[in-house]
């Protein structure tokens, strides 16, 4: 047996033992750190168009309110079907509208809004015999914000102003009516 | 006595979820719920009410969001006989509210505390009335082999102020007691 043949196993080893370092030097050259990849916002409102329902109540004048709010959204602009009904203590009104809504931010949990629309009035007399149902036209607007809490689910805060006018009684001229609205209420939202 | 010791023994296992039972219904967001009970309408006595509720869960159950519609009567024996008295044009009693609810321990003994607004219809008259109560959502485990079935019971008071024959307002508070079986999906 040769020097050569009985260091060969030692060579060998030799030579595997300085091969790992080198080859993992590459793996470190190639391997790039991952990119820092900025936090998905909890709400975005660019990423399709996307639907809200907003049961809500709240206060116009002195009189407890209830209604329902569908918006389609799509980014900063919103378009919404409002119903509500105002308990008054001689009628019942209920303001029916279409408004446009645009929002102040789209990305993130608070959502800022401002709107505006129309719609028609129903007033409903209360124990009135022989009184009929008044139907008026109103416009509005006002602002809000909507703070969402999960992905699907939030609470919205609106105030808002409305105006209508209605002839009195003998038909000559025409008053025009103020009524201020502050409600709060939940939105449940449809990706 | 004796022959009531199992059921009470059923009743308690019944009322006392189990863990795994309740873990099965916190990851459930959503409930509807049939309910049937008692309403007294302060001063025209107390009927029978039925009520249909949905439930919004947020963080595991310990806050939800609730709406509910109402359905009941407000005959009432003494004053159709004895007084022969028409106070509303019908008898017909429709509640609808919109509340808040705050439980402190979903899985726990303590009852749910709750508050809200509601609009309370008695015959063509519409109240705004505020609405608070208690409850308590109990899961059945196992039940009909679903892990989404439970039952509840609630307790509530709609305070409002009511006028009747051109009286001075008045502030009532209608008390309404029902159970009712839930569903979570």
């Amino acid at each position: 047996m040769s020097a050569y043949s009985s260091s060969r196993p030692v060579i060998l080893a030799a030579a595997l033992l300085c091969v790992p370092p080198i080859s993992l030097l590459a793996q470190d050259n190639s391997v790039k750190p991952p990119a820092e990849t900025p936090p998905l916002p909890l709400i975005d409102l660019t990423q399709s168009v996307m639907f809200e329902v907003c049961p809500h109540t709240g206060m116009m004048g002195s009189s407890g309110i209830f209604g329902l709010k569908l918006l389609m959204t799509y980014g900063a602009f919103s378009l919404e079907l409002a119903g509500e009904q105002v308990i008054g203590t001689t009628a019942m009104l209920y303001p029916i509208s279409i408004n446009a809504v645009l929002n102040l931010a789209t990305h993130g949990r608070l959502i800022p809004y401002g709107a505006v629309g129309g719609g028609l009035w129903l007033t409903v007399p209360v124990n009135s015999l022989g009184a009929e149902t008044v139907s008026t036209l109103g416009i509005n607007f006002g602002g809000g914000a909507r703070y969402f809490i999960t992905r699907s689910f939030g609470v919205r805060l609106e105030a808002k102003e409305y105006f209508t006018s209605i002839s009195n009684t003998r038909g000559l001229k025409n008053d025009l009516l103020f009524f201020q609205e502050v409600s709060i209420g939940a939105t449940f939202l449809f990706h | 006595m004796k022959s009531l010791a199992p059921h009470a023994i059923l009743l308690l296992a019944l009322l006392v979820p189990g863990p795994d039972a309740l873990r099965a219904q916190l990851k459930f967001e959503q409930s509807l719920s049939l309910n049937a009970g008692l309403y007294a309408a302060s001063g025209f006595g107390t009927n029978f009410y039925t009520s249909a509720r949905y439930d919004y869960f947020i963080m595991a159950g310990r806050y939800f969001v609730e709406a509910s519609l109402g359905i009941g009567s407000l005959q009432s024996d003494v004053i159709s006989t004895v007084t022969k008295a028409k106070i509303f044009t019908s008898d017909n009693l429709v509640s609808y509210e919109f509340a808040f609810a705050y439980d402190y321990a979903p899985g726990g003994a303590l009852p749910f505390f709750l508050f809200g607004v509601g609009g309370v219809k008695e015959g063509q008259e519409t109240h705004f009335a505020a609405v608070i109560g208690l409850g308590k959502r109990i899961p059945l485990p196992g039940l009909f082999g679903s892990g989404a079935l439970g039952f509840r019971y609630d307790l509530r008071d709609q305070i409002f102020s009511q006028r009747i024959n051109n009286s001075d307002p008045f502030i009532v508070h209608n008390i309404v007691a029902t159970l009712g079986l839930q569903i979570y999906f």
